[in-house]
């Protein structure tokens, strides 16, 4: 090749053979980045989906961290002469029939929610993201006790496997945390699972064993980056299931104790009265509805937009 | 159609100054610009083409399927009597299908795997209202047995999933021709499929062609398929048409230098062996940037000031001829351009001294024995109570092979000779189940990974599809010094290694900090031999190495690849179909078949004299970039059997044209011969 080869000939000094751009440079591939991020963001927030969602689910932080100071009244104060009243100036969402203020006990229920969701999903979350990275990676028999232990899991309604502990143990909210953590681990751990086992006969996993990686390294290294984005977008949709739960069991007098307020205890006590004073059934059930709404909102569009194959062609 | 539209091609469909531009978050890609060229009655065009060179984008913008970014900015696509760019949505579905119907890449994404092929081409035929359900059955009958497909009565009834990849294929053309268009577009149509299919369907285009006085668009990066199957071509780089003309002038007298300099690039049309391959310099242009003189000045050996500034002319021929560049015309014509054939005008890269006598020592690195690799297909409780008895396939059977320092062995055979399944067993990534492996005299088969481990810093495999191997939310630098934190290599600076080994690829240091997706092939291939190379290891086993690359790049990383074994004494295991290619850079040549070794010995050799059938089908079956070479018949008929029923004798004998009742009775054993080489084969050529 090398006598076929003479500069000298064709008149062109040696070209430097990378093949690649020299004018590709760290600060315009920053750039770029920056930019898909900024794509993001916009596609984001001009999904009316995305906005509403993203504005009602502030609201419903807000409102349960800031509750103290945004109540008008404590929440289990009694203004007895006031009972069962409709909305007035004084109370502006009514009281119920011990005259406790129905707003200033929605803004304390929203604590409860938060707390329930907030470690409801987080340590499902992460534990069933645990156990399906290791059912969908680890061997055969391990991922079939495993699924063997999600179904039987998944078998019980929430709702039943609830009224049954607490027949139990009596009505606490530690319960109901327990029951609603344990309930919601499957679908976590599916989820993870099913996206690990599509991973685990990738190409970049089996490079990875050619170069020597251990298993968790493969796990926590390159499975997980790859799996937790799934699990975080159906995290956003798990919120209002979890905070149903807890509304319902409560409702059902099974969750908080009184006189500790909760969406659910404030619905619960409506009913009772619901020919009299319908607003607290109302009151109670409208915060309910738009936490749903905002985070199952949030959850779609984030899935809209990160999930490509479900994202494309909008 | 008349007769004598042999003689005086009339134009089928005028494509003229067709611009398409895609909007992109980048902003606007100027995908084609300017696109003109004739598609003449009767004959098969090609629309040859690296990737990014915007050939698909010219099928789909004359269909008027473009995807939704993209923006028709002008020109005119004449068929008839209407311009394919202005039809509206109705006229144009009416088009597609009947009058100019498509080919696509992949047979097994193109069809619907939940119908059966009868159903599929009955749906085909939906605007024939006054043609009864019998007759269409018949129709598609009919041209399914004239795509080769063999009962097609029967077969008709099939699904996808039923078909092999070549027969599927087939039925994709038949598919295509069922309503009798004029124009039959087909986009890479072969590039799913493996040599021998390749040849097969070329020659089965062909004899279309001819019998249905088709005119035929086929769109490849393939110079070899063109210039076997093709009467014009257009060569196109960067979204525009750089020259265009009849296939021998194209193939024998190439007028713009980039035309030249890919036809000089590929390996097949090289003939004198050599380990330096040439390359074109640089990379194609960003789209999106403003454009002014030439498009390929950049990479142009002969570039002049002029190019940079001043758009070439379109110098014309005759009606189809045509090329752009200042070579030609003007006042910066050069009488003596284009040299003649025999003197290159590309560079093989980088010099490095040309290869030096290497220290084949005779201790080899990697010893196979007698390697036996089996798959489960059945369980064994299914087995019992199905009364089955072989309850494995062999993917690999009784395989021996060996690898020195410094050597280059190349593996070949189609998809489904067990080649890959080989490769990692011997990185103890498959479970074997006899036979041994030896790594420096060491028996590593079927090793547990506890004791495995540090012998894979001395071992590295490179992937066939480089993205695919990486994970994808490592950035580069984090990818190619993951070898030093899996083995605990501590006392080296990562960042530094990084930029060693980035440096010893040749990937400029700004890449280190990008996402696997954000690479083009070449780069990431890079990629790849630096992760690779990280450890500093002695064998390497590289599976396809240069699978979806374009040739102007391939030569890049096979230089590489040389040069690193030059300095580092490496030993190469390359597993590969593409016999052009591992005729360059191989020492050593196994040929595999349905799992067994059936031709081992040096390349040279086995490409001058192949002693087993197969060997010599796979040799004559490469179609060579040379439209005076073209084969009159194909080389091999029939596909590669299934694993599941591998034949009593020979496997290779339901498809060898001397096979005897022997080669059907007895499978034939490893003999080696005086020279050195080994073979399994009854009767061997010229023996």
């Amino acid at each position: 090749m090398s006598e076929n080869r003479s500069e000298s000939e064709t008149g062109v000094p040696a070209v430097d053979a990378t093949g690649l751009p020299d004018h590709v440079t760290e600060s315009e591939i920053r750039e770029s980045a920056a930019r898909e991020r900024r794509e993001k963001l916009r596609m984001f927030l001009t999904n009316w989906q995305g906005l509403t969602g993203l504005i009602l689910v502030t609201v419903f932080f807000a409102s349960a961290i800031f509750a103290p100071w945004l109540a008008p009244y404590d929440p289990n104060a009694l203004d007895v002469p006031a009972r069962l009243s409709g909305p007035t100036l004084e109370h502006l969402a009514g009281t119920d029939q011990l005259g406790r203020d129905t707003l200033s006990r929605i803004l304390y229920g929203g604590r409860v929610a938060l707390y329930i969701a907030a470690i409801g999903v987080s340590v499902s979350l992460v534990i069933g993201l645990i156990l399906g990275m290791i059912a969908g990676f680890g061997p055969r028999w391990l991922d079939s006790l495993l699924l063997l232990l999600f179904d039987t899991v998944r078998s019980f309604p929430t709702i039943v496997l609830a009224l049954a502990t607490v027949a139990l143990t009596g009505p606490s909210l530690t319960v109901v945390l327990a029951i609603v953590i344990i309930t919601s681990i499957p679908q976590y751990a599916r989820v993870a699972r099913t996206a690990t086992l599509t991973l685990k006969n990738t190409d970049f996993i089996l490079a990875e064993r050619s170069l020597g990686a251990g298993m968790t390294r493969t796990l926590l290294h390159h499975v997980m980056p790859n799996v937790v984005g799934p699990l975080l977008i159906l995290a956003a949709m798990e919120v209002p299931v979890v905070v149903t739960v807890e509304a319902g069991l409560s409702f059902l007098g099974l969750g908080v104790t009184p006189p500790t307020a909760s969406w659910g205890t404030i619905l619960n006590e409506g009913y009772l009265v619901i020919r009299d004073a319908p607003w607290m059934v109302i009151a109670g059930g409208i915060p309910l509805i738009l936490t749903t709404l905002g985070f199952t909102f949030l959850g779609e569009a984030l899935r809209d937009i990160f999930d490509p194959r479900m994202g494309k062609g909008r | 159609m008349p007769k004598d539209a042999q003689h005086a091609p009339e134009t089928l469909l005028d494509v003229r100054n067709l611009s398409v531009d895609f909007r992109t978050p980048r902003g606007r890609v100027k995908a084609l610009r300017d696109i003109t060229f004739p598609i003449r009655k009767n004959r098969i065009v090609g629309i040859v083409g690296e990737s990014g060179s915007g050939k698909s984008t010219v099928l789909w913008a004359l269909l008027g399927l473009l995807a939704k970014n993209a923006e028709v900015m002008g020109g005119e696509a004449r068929f008839g009597d209407r311009d394919l760019l202005k039809a509206s949505e109705a006229q144009l579905r009416a088009t597609r299908g009947e009058e100019i119907s498509v080919v696509f890449q992949d047979p097994m994404t193109s069809q619907i795997p939940v119908l059966t092929y009868g159903r599929q081409m009955l749906d085909i035929l939906y605007r024939r209202p006054d043609v009864s359900a019998a007759e269409k059955r018949r129709m598609a009958v009919d041209m399914l047995a004239k795509v080769g497909i063999p009962d097609p009565d029967k077969r008709i009834d099939q699904y996808p999933h039923h078909f092999s990849g070549g027969m599927r294929q087939r039925a994709g053309i038949a598919m295509a021709l069922l309503t009798g268009p004029q124009l039959l577009l087909a986009d890479e149509p072969t590039t799913a499929l493996d040599v021998t299919m390749e040849a097969q369907i070329i020659h089965l285009l062909q004899d279309l062609q001819k019998e249905l006085d088709a005119t035929v668009v086929v769109v490849s990066h393939n110079l070899g398929l063109i210039a076997e199957l093709c009467d014009d071509v257009v060569v196109m780089y960067a979204g525009e048409v750089i020259e265009a003309g009849d296939v021998r002038e194209i193939f024998h007298n190439a007028q713009h230098p980039y035309t030249r300099a890919l036809l000089e690039c590929d390996p097949a049309r090289i003939d004198d062996v050599s380990r330096k391959l040439p390359v074109i310099p640089g990379d194609i242009p960003d789209l999106t940037r403003a454009l002014s003189g030439c498009i390929y000045a950049p990479r142009c050996q002969r570039a002049m000031p002029v190019c940079r500034t001043e758009t070439p002319p379109d110098v014309r021929r005759g009606e189809m001829s045509q090329a752009r560049c200042h070579l030609l015309e003007g006042p910066h014509h050069d009488p003596d351009w284009p040299p003649p054939l025999d003197v290159m005008t590309v560079g093989a890269g980088e010099t490095s001294a040309s290869k030096p006598a290497r220290a084949v020592s005779d201790k080899p690195l990697l010893e196979v024995s007698d390697l036996n690799v089996q798959f489960e297909t059945v369980g064994p409780l299914r087995a019992r109570l199905k009364g089955i008895d072989q309850r494995h396939v062999d993917a690999v059977l009784d395989v021996s092979l060996s690898v020195a320092p410094g050597e280059t062995v190349g593996l070949v055979g189609e998809s489904g000779s067990g080649k890959t399944t080989l490769g990692r067993c011997v990185l103890n990534l498959v479970q074997a189940q006899g036979g041994s492996v030896r790594f420096e005299g060491q028996d590593t088969l079927n090793m547990p990974e506890g004791r495995f481990k540090p012998l894979r810093r001395d071992m590295a495999m490179m992937f066939q599809d480089p993205v695919g191997s990486f994970s994808p939310r490592k950035s580069v630098r984090a990818l190619i010094t993951e070898p030093f934190q899996i083995h605990g290599v501590t006392d080296v600076d990562l960042d530094a290694e990084a930029e060693r080994l980035a440096e010893m690829v040749r990937l400029p240091k700004p890449f280190l900090s990008r996402y696997p997706h954000e690479l083009s092939g070449g780069q990431a291939r890079r990629v790849g031999v630096a992760r690779a190379l990280a450890l500093n290891p002695k064998l390497i086993i590289a599976d396809e190495p240069t699978a979806g690359l374009d040739v102007s790049v391939q030569g890049e990383i096979l230089n590489l690849m040389a040069d690193l074994q030059a300095e580092h004494g490496l030993g190469y295991l390359i597993i590969t179909h593409n016999l052009p290619v591992v005729r360059h850079i191989a020492d050593r040549l196994a040929i595999m078949y349905l799992g067994r070794i059936v031709e081992e010995g040096r390349t040279d050799e086995v490409f001058a004299r192949p002693v087993h059938p197969y060997t010599k089908a796979l040799v004559e079956g490469v179609p060579q970039p040379d439209p005076d070479r073209r084969r009159a018949h194909v080389s091999i008929s029939g596909e590669v059997p299934s694993l599941l029923n591998r034949p009593k004798g020979c496997d290779f004998a339901g498809r060898c044209p001397i096979a005897q009742d022997r080669c059907r009775a007895e499978k034939p054993p490893h003999v080696t011969m005086a020279d050195g080489r080994r073979h399994a084969c009854h009767f061997p050529i010229g023996q």
